[in-house]
């Protein structure tokens, strides 16, 4: 930091090369949207209802186009309830109808009743708007950071603190 | 250039580097892996029923109840990289309120029995005791597959076992119109979808890709659910 100071166009080139790692997570992050049609292209999951084949803090890569054929039973999706912000990640079971109307319903893997409860009032099934995207691939636990930080909040204080100890002690 | 913070961050870089290029690999080798699946389906019994949802409900609905036959050899899809293989028995028909435009393309498609099937070396996930754990441990030694892994699947695992397994299965309510009576060309199919410890999630194959064969066999014969059976036998099944 004090040599920062006493050099401000290495400061500012500093700034910049800060700016730019962000900018560029940004982008890839969007463009991956772009790619997949999907306004959240990787989630992590939160819950235990697909268990054993998905843990919390697994990372999963969506795909929301239909290139070849419609979302078909069997799939993996991520859907949202009106209502709630929350996206869950369970398996199509049943699809009655064709395209945009089709009538879905869901179901987790390691839950004993489908999703009927878990949809707002008064609906009992979801159709291929409420879904932001099927599960491609998988990679175990990746995600887990993102758990831990919202769930023990103080852990960004450290991380902060942390990053900012290393500006301030690096020298380059 | 030499400090510590520069040389953790090279370290660290490293390590997420070569973890995510293993991964890359492992994920990789899933092709390399013959998958030659088949299976036969076969329709035994069908009837249907009216009844109710739930106790306090007031409309009336119509239960399709399926009695079939299964055997399966699936032990191929087993490999490395897989970490468990969700089985599961579709039952699809057309629509026949659309038409022609709804003809010959099936519909309507209803899961109506799945099972999952883990590998053993996702035993540590399993929510066991340390005695039980032991036991499921123990049991699966040396074994790609253990036969008494789930309730259903021993069939499923020995090619040379031709256990017919007879189930009854309900497609139900969420049928827009809520009729099952007397459809037509329904058919049961199998479908697997393969759980990788990483890389990417497959399902049944459309086509032939490679050493990944399509399903030998897997669909039934198509058939037509009867009319509804009478009111004394239906009230005996809905209670």
């Amino acid at each position: 930091m004090l040599s920062a100071l006493q050099n401000p166009r290495q400061a500012a080139a500093q700034l910049l090369n800060f700016g730019l790692i962000l900018s560029t997570a940004f982008m890839m992050w969007k463009g991956l949207s772009v790619i997949s049609d999907s306004p959240s292209p990787i989630v992590v999951v939160l819950s235990g209802s697909m268990e054993p084949a998905f843990q919390r803090g697994d990372l999963l890569f969506l795909w929301n186009r239909n290139l070849l054929e419609e979302t078909k039973v069997g799939e993996i999706v991520v859907y949202n309830v009106k209502g709630k912000d929350i996206p869950i990640v369970h398996r199509l079971v049943r699809k009655f109808g064709l395209g945009e109307e089709a009538k879905l319903l869901t179901k987790g893997d390691n839950n004993l009743a489908d999703d009927t409860e878990l949809y707002a009032r008064g609906q009992d099934y979801i159709e291929r708007k409420d879904i932001i995207g099927s599960v491609v691939a998988y990679i175990p636990f990746v995600g887990y950071v993102t758990i831990l930080l919202s769930e023990h909040p103080w852990l960004k204080t450290v991380m902060l603190g942390l990053m900012g100890l290393v500006v301030v002690v690096q020298r380059e | 250039m030499h400090s510590t913070i520069v040389r953790g961050q090279n370290v660290f870089g490293f390590f997420t580097t070569v973890c995510f290029v293993v991964a890359a690999l492992i994920a990789a080798s899933d092709l390399l892996a013959p998958r030659t699946p088949k299976a036969t389906v076969a329709v035994k019994d069908l009837q249907v029923v009216r009844g109710r949802p739930h106790y306090y409900s007031t409309k009336k609905e119509e239960y399709a109840i399926i009695r079939f036959s299964l055997s399966a050899d699936l032990s191929s899809l087993f490999s490395w990289n897989t970490k468990q293989v969700f089985v599961y028995v579709s039952a699809s028909w057309p629509n026949s309120t659309l038409g022609d435009a709804g003809k010959g393309e099936m519909v309507n498609e209803a899961v109506i029995w799945d099972t999952i099937i883990t590998n053993p070396s996702a035993d540590h996930l399993q929510n066991l005791g340390p005695a039980a754990m032991k036991k499921l441990v123990r049991s699966a030694k040396g074994k790609k597959i253990d036969p008494s892994r789930s309730v259903y699947p021993s069939y499923l695992q020995h090619p040379s076992a031709e256990l017919d397994f007879l189930l009854t299965s309900k497609v139900s309510d969420h049928v827009p119109d809520r009729k099952l009576a007397e459809t037509d060309n329904m058919v049961l199919k199998l479908h697997y979808n393969v759980q990788p410890w990483v890389g990417v999630l497959t399902w049944t194959p459309q086509i032939e890709f490679g050493s990944w064969k399509k399903v030998k066999g897997g669909i039934s014969k198509a058939f037509k659910l009867p009319a509804i059976k009478a009111k004394k036998a239906a009230e005996k099944k809905s209670a």
